[in-house]
């Protein structure tokens, strides 16, 4: 009942206990203990990365990692009070579009002279702009996800659709092949939008929107065609065509695959990741397929938003773990995570390693392919995109998507949340 | 705060010491024409036996509180070098004007005051049956505790699954007796509120009806036997014998609850997340996000501040009025 009764004292409070209980770090006999705050939270990708301790902890005994495991749901939360309560890990384990507020604060090391040059040409210039803030590179990316559209082969089959095999698939596609497969208590596609503004800020570029212009706290919102398509082309399917689940657009997307393993839907869009849960659970016989990437008016483009591992620059030992992240980040290490993770590795190296490792496996050819449309995106670098997102974009999503509000009052409540935010 | 204020014993000595006998009575020990020095040893004395539970309570309540109200005149963010100033009342003015705040105020009252209700007329009910004297009573009392020994987190993640829109074994139950199986009850706007509702009602229900049932067993028997003797029906009996009885305990319990309710946090944030599109957006979720995801402490603690004069100040009416009819009820 203490919870209840703390009412307004909780905020300081709550500071209070963590001053009081940070600082503490466990350096004894010598050895080095880094903790490294992972938010794994697949049990392949788990194991992979405890492999990856493991093998580092072996061969360093004066530099010690402990993993300290903890949940994407939450994370920014969690982040801002262990580092305001000087309680944070040394090294965090977060995404691009979230650490960047927390660099921009000055919380995270600077990098850049402690990667190995092998290292920075091994990463892609676009994903290495997406963790560089103020000119100083603040994480090592990791893993990388986009978009991809999962299949139910039988079904598309049944409705007498011939299913997709180009380079990419136009959304108009997508469009038909979802009104083709919904009859009765069946539908064409099931996507789970209970938190929609990730996936409509990655896959705008498709249409040509940007969402920001400028970087920083200078940042304005554009809210034009390219930014409102997407949005509106879901409402159009799911209320006008009715060839979407209404269920899946409250869901989280991984609720909604239970609908795909009971073939209530035809068809789903997921982050790459699922592959591996998908391989894992759906019922023997599901004859499942990854489509073609996704094509917009702008082209198959999406926002990469990499996985991200930092230094906190508190840390009393931030070469130690950068050395690790060295390590942690080395092209077999990579490999062997992303193919975890059903994800796409940071660099190069590792992305040909699993091309010519992978390429018998199912839907991995065009989950990699799906990496080569991949770019840096704005609204990774705006201080208060964290804030918007949260606030702001997500309920104003979720009441247009239930048709609360038209997408004149959705734009309209994006930008004046906006404004109000960074006044 | 009333009855608070006139129980204080150094108010009620300082006014009393000139006048006459009747407190006198009551206070022997501070009607001493002087202190002395034995008077002066006890009163160290009791400070000293005082200050092990004070302590705590200024360093982990007072202190905290204090500066929480201190917060709330400044423009503090949550920021790895916090340089901030006073703003006078800029975040009041700021907040006044501030739709979402009020909006999230008027679900934060509707939530408060609807769980509030609910559970007084449920755990009563519950009480009752439970105060009847039915076989195996003593098993059926520890039954109605258990939601109490649960955590918030879950309780929230154990009805996130019964109210599950494709798996939940409400929609199941629903479909089998014909009615709509396809409610999706968190995430449609018009429904989420309500579930949350019910959950909060369940989850505090068990304390309401302890401390009711407490109350229903200081009723003497004999009250009953009489008005049952007299003809009265067992609806009058209720209304005439045993709410009279329960008033005092009636309107602490429902304050309480009302505070508790209208502070809760936990149970809606991992049920909900103050989604579907902020439907159950509930004030102490707003201030959360204000504070954690947009760093303004000190706009989320003049927020903190705002709710805790607005609770205080319903409190305080319907305390006094509930404690006028008392009086009125003695006079009688």
């Amino acid at each position: 009942m203490n919870t209840r009764v703390a009412s307004i004292a909780a905020i300081p409070a709550t500071m209070l206990l963590l001053t009081a209980c940070g600082g503490g770090d466990g350096d004894d006999g010598g050895a080095v203990t880094l903790e490294f705050q992972s938010l794994s939270d697949q049990p392949a990708a788990i194991e992979a990365t405890e492999q990856i301790v493991e093998s580092w902890n072996q061969d360093h005994p004066d530099v010690q990692v402990e993993i300290v495991p903890a949940g994407w749901d939450g994370v920014y939360d969690k982040l801002i009070t262990q580092f305001n309560g000087g309680a944070a890990p040394d090294i965090i384990h977060y995404e691009a579009a979230g650490i960047v507020p927390f660099a921009v604060d000055g919380y995270l090391a600077d990098l850049s002279d402690l990667m190995s040059d092998a290292m920075r040409v091994d990463i892609p210039s676009g994903i290495l702009d997406s963790v560089t803030v103020d000119g100083q590179v603040v994480a090592y990316p990791t893993e990388l996800q986009s978009y991809v559209v999962f299949a139910n082969r039988g079904l598309l089959e049944d409705a007498g659709v011939r299913v997709p095999e180009g380079e990419t698939m136009t959304w108009e596609e997508l469009r038909e092949i979802s009104q083709a497969t919904t009859s009765g208590d069946q539908y064409g596609l099931g996507w789970g939008l209970s938190s929609p503004t990730a996936a409509f800020m990655s896959m705008a570029p498709a249409f040509g929107g940007t969402f920001f212009d400028g970087a920083g706290s200078d940042a304005g919102l554009i809210m034009e065609e390219g930014e409102m398509a997407l949005p509106e082309l879901v409402g159009e399917m799911a209320h006008d065509d009715e060839s979407v689940q209404p269920v899946s657009l409250t869901q989280a997307g991984s609720d909604v695959l239970a609908s795909f393993y009971a073939e209530d839907i035809a068809m789903t869009v997921q982050g790459s990741f699922q592959a591996a849960n998908i391989e894992a659970d759906a019922p023997e016989g599901l004859d499942w397929v990854v489509l073609p990437p996704l094509e917009g008016p702008a082209g198959p483009w999406q926002a990469a938003n990499p996985q991200t591992l930092s230094v906190n620059v508190d840390s009393e030992h931030i070469e130690e773990s950068a050395e690790f992240l060295e390590y942690f980040a080395s092209t077999d290490n990579l490999a062997e995570l992303n193919e975890a993770d059903a994800l796409i590795p940071a660099t190069e190296s590792a992305r040909e390693i699993m091309g010519t490792s992978l390429a018998e496996e199912p839907g991995w050819e065009a989950i990699l392919e799906s990496a080569d449309h991949l770019e840096s995106s704005p609204f990774l670098f705006v201080d208060a995109y964290p804030q918007w997102k949260d606030t702001v974009a997500t309920p104003a999503y979720q009441r247009f998507l239930a048709e609360e509000i038209d997408a004149d009052e959705l734009r309209e409540e994006l930008q004046t949340g906006w404004d109000e935010i960074t006044q | 705060m009333r009855t608070l204020s006139s129980k204080d014993p150094t108010k009620g000595g300082r006014t009393s010491s000139p006048g006459g006998p009747p407190t006198g009575r009551r206070t022997p020990g501070h009607r001493r024409p002087r202190p002395g020095g034995m008077a002066r040893n006890r009163r160290r004395e009791a400070a000293a036996l005082v200050m092990p539970s004070l302590l705590p309570i200024l360093v982990l309540s007072v202190a905290p509180l204090v500066m929480g109200v201190a917060l709330a005149f400044t423009d503090a963010r949550l920021v790895r070098s916090p340089d901030y100033e006073l703003v006078g009342f800029e975040n009041f003015t700021k907040l006044f004007d501030n739709g979402f705040f009020w909006e999230s105020f008027r679900i934060g009252m509707v939530w408060a005051v609807s769980v509030t209700l609910l559970q007084l007329v449920a755990a009563m009910g519950l009480a009752l049956l439970l105060n009847s004297g039915l076989r195996l009573q003593g098993l059926t009392r520890v039954l109605a505790l258990i939601p109490w020994a649960m955590p918030p987190v879950v309780v929230a993640i154990m009805w996130q699954m019964i109210y599950s829109p494709n798996a939940g074994p409400l929609n199941a139950v629903l479909d089998g007796v014909g009615l709509p199986g396809d409610i999706n009850w968190l995430g449609d706007f018009t429904t989420a509120l309500p579930a949350v509702i019910v959950v909060g009602v369940w989850v505090g229900m068990p304390q309401t009806t302890v401390t009711l049932l407490a109350g229903l067993q200081q009723i003497p028997d004999e009250l009953h036997e009489a008005a049952s003797m007299d003809g009265a029906s067992a609806w009058r009996r209720f209304v005439d014998v045993t709410l009279p009885s329960l008033r005092p305990i009636i309107a602490s319990i429902t304050s309480l609850n009302f505070i508790w309710n209208f502070n809760s946090f936990s149970l809606v944030y991992v049920l909900t997340e103050g989604g579907p599109g902020g439907r159950t957006m509930l004030p102490m979720l707003f201030t959360y996000l204000e504070a954690f995801k947009n760093r303004n402490i000190g706009y989320a603690a003049a927020m903190g501040v705002v709710l805790v004069t607005v609770v205080v100040l319903l409190l305080a009416l319907y305390l006094w009025s509930q404690f006028r009819q008392d009086d009125k009820g003695k006079v009688r």
